[in-house]
């Protein structure tokens, strides 16, 4: 397939249409609210959120006997509170702390979702086909008023993120000293998980309860790598999601029997993989050179301070020596040769047999060494 | 009692001067315990004054009960007379370097800025005004050449000196710090304190918690010293007695100053803790 045929069935094919716009839908949403998630250390919220979603889902179908998109995520959404509103309380009022609180949240409600979920399927009624789409995502099943509703939804939360930016830039960051200018920190507090709670009800038909926190951390956690800013992170953040939305739809329609939700939170975890490893002054790699670096700039100096001591004693034809280096610096031969290397060919030793000389230029740097 | 016959010349001029906080009775408990036990504190204006006390005395507590940070469960604070959260544009404040992350994806100027965003209000975004703000802010702390820079390739001295310019952007009457000194190196040290003094010359009124009693006299004119309880509060002279070292930290110190009657007090320090 040419990619203009993929971009012509992107525009009129219904069901891939529909399909890449929700996906990107809930990346873009799930990926700027996750910024604040992962930058307050709340990672694992989206988590115990998003399983906490899956018995209201149910219970709400049991309710209404209906798959009326909004009921079910209303239920999604009061589901997902109740457990919000139920970890905080046990941080609060009891002295486990905040990560076994999302472990508890976790299990029982997404205990107690498996079993509505079982008795709902057995129950003698047709209707209920498809309710376990919300387990691990079906974004085929997606119709163009499900899609409506994620980007009305999705549009709410972006609105209030870009009225209250200010408030949530420094209710991350500083949160007491928030309080003292006068903010209501608890009330931004509900209202920011509040908004993940709605980030997350956007995803679940797509990605499902289980792989939702993925969407949620992992473009957070890869925007962070290019940038030092919070507004080009949160950015950067919804623009990985949105695309991976967009690239998992499409490679899913290509592919036959390739599910849409698996498939995006791969194409993420390989962004993040690519991020976390090649970003520029926060990557793995960069990180290692820099060290790298910074072990022969040493060794170098070590070298010249050394040299400039001995410089004009009687000694000094000695203590110049290359062999001897490896006693008097407790250098392997190896790595004293390296070093050597280095800093004649940095301009700051030059060579003659087996004696080294010190440049001005290392003269000077020898000098600046020892002042510091 | 001693005052009068040896009256601290601090005391003299802050007689008569308005209370910038006056702290009643004020009780704190995390849970069953009590972190303060029914503390009186005044400060006098333009005072430099000094927590002191041993670690877990409740010196931070104290500093957050009075900005309303925590819940007291009896007494109440006054600042210039009245309730903080009718005065909280009088005060400044400058929490403990270690109580954020320092990996914030953000600059030290938009770290100043926020200083000011209590006076900006709600959803209105800092402009050029407030970035000039933070500039001179930044440009008193000796850190204009900062600006730009992202917090976590600071020091941390620097990174103290950002949160000293946040709440001088505030430009408040009464400043509060928890542990400014805590873990900077001596220049920052010596720029901090610099500082302070300049605030307390313009009338301002600093209270910081304060863990070397080796500098305390050097630094502060004004001290209080606490464990749970307030132990002694007021010129710094009159509160560094042997009685009252020995009542806040117990058979922990290990040098007791000898400051009764003018003497010079002798090497004072802490072993180990504190």
């Amino acid at each position: 397939m040419t990619i203009a045929q993929i971009l012509h069935d992107l525009l009129f094919d219904y069901t891939l249409r529909t399909v890449a716009l929700g996906a990107a839908t809930l990346g873009l949403v799930s990926g700027i609210l996750g910024a604040f998630a992962v930058l307050r250390k709340q990672s694992l919220l989206g988590d115990a959120l998003s399983h906490a979603a899956l018995p209201g889902v149910v219970l709400a179908f049991l309710l209404t006997g209906s798959k009326e998109p909004l009921a079910l995520i209303l239920g999604a959404a009061v589901a997902g509170w109740i457990g919000t509103l139920w970890m905080m309380a046990i941080i609060r009022y009891t002295r486990v702390k905040q990560d076994a609180a999302l472990g508890i949240v976790l299990s029982v409600f997404f205990g107690l979702g498996l079993m509505l979920l079982t008795f709902a399927q057995k129950r003698p009624n047709a209707s209920q086909a498809g309710l376990d789409r919300f387990l691990f995502g079906q974004a085929a099943t997606l119709l163009q008023r499900d899609v409506e509703t994620m980007a009305v939804l999705g549009a709410v939360a972006l609105g209030v993120v870009v009225l209250l930016w200010k408030e949530f830039k420094l209710l991350s960051f500083d949160p007491g000293f928030a309080a003292t200018l006068g903010y209501p920190v608890r009330r931004l507090d509900i209202l920011l998980t509040s908004l993940i709670v709605i980030a997350i009800v956007v995803g679940l038909q797509t990605v499902g309860v289980v792989l939702m926190s993925a969407m949620l951390v992992a473009p957070a956690a890869a925007a962070r790598q290019w940038t030092e800013r919070l507004g080009v992170m949160v950015v950067l953040s919804g623009l990985f999601g949105a695309l991976v939305g967009l690239a998992g739809a499409v490679t899913s329609s290509l592919v036959a029997h390739l599910p849409t939700g698996p498939t995006i939170v791969l194409y993420m975890s390989a962004i993040v993989l690519f991020s976390l490893l090649l970003a520029p002054e926060r990557g793995v790699l960069a990180r290692a050179r820099r060290q790298a670096r910074q072990r022969w700039q040493f060794a170098v100096e070590a070298l010249a301070v050394h040299l400039l001591h001995h410089e004009g004693r009687p000694e000094e034809a000695m203590e110049s020596e290359l062999s001897h280096l490896e006693a008097e610096l407790r250098w392997e031969r190896e790595f004293a040769r390296r070093v050597v290397r280095e800093a004649i060919a940095g301009g700051i030793v030059t060579r003659s047999g087996n004696r080294l000389m010190l440049t001005p230029l290392g003269r000077e740097m020898a000098r600046q060494v020892m002042v510091r | 009692m001693e005052n009068e016959t040896n009256p601290s010349s601090v005391l003299r001029l802050s007689f008569g001067r308005p209370k910038a906080i006056e702290v009643t009775d004020l009780t704190v408990a995390y849970r069953d315990q009590p972190v303060l036990w029914d503390v009186d504190l005044d400060v006098p204006e333009g005072v430099l004054m000094a927590i002191v006390g041993p670690n877990g005395a409740g010196k931070s507590t104290l500093i957050q009960a009075i900005l309303g940070l925590v819940q007291p469960a009896a007494g109440q604070v006054r600042i210039y007379g009245r309730p903080y959260a009718e005065q909280r544009h009088l005060v400044g404040y400058v929490p403990q370097r270690s109580s954020v992350d320092w990996d914030f994806p953000t600059s030290a100027l938009d770290v100043v800025m926020m200083g000011l965003y209590g006076r900006l209000g709600w959803v209105r975004r800092p402009g050029r005004r407030e970035r000039e703000l933070a500039l001179e802010s930044l440009e008193k702390v000796g850190m204009a050449e900062f600006a730009d820079r992202q917090i976590s390739q600071l020091s941390g001295g620097q990174q103290q000196r950002v949160f000293l310019a946040r709440a001088l952007v505030q430009d408040a009457r009464i400043y509060l710090m928890d542990e400014p000194f805590a873990g900077v190196d001596a220049t920052t040290e010596r720029a901090i304190i610099a500082l302070l003094q300049e605030l307390r010359a313009a009338g301002k009124t600093v209270v910081a918690v304060h863990h070397d009693l080796q500098t305390l006299e050097e630094y502060f004119d004004w001290a209080m010293l606490l464990n749970v309880r307030r132990i002694a509060a007021g010129p710094v002279q009159e509160v560094l007695t042997d009685e009252n070292l020995r009542k806040a930290y117990g058979g922990r110190i290990a040098f007791l100053p000898r400051v009764t009657n003018g003497r010079e007090p002798e090497a004072i320090g802490t072993q180990g803790q504190a």
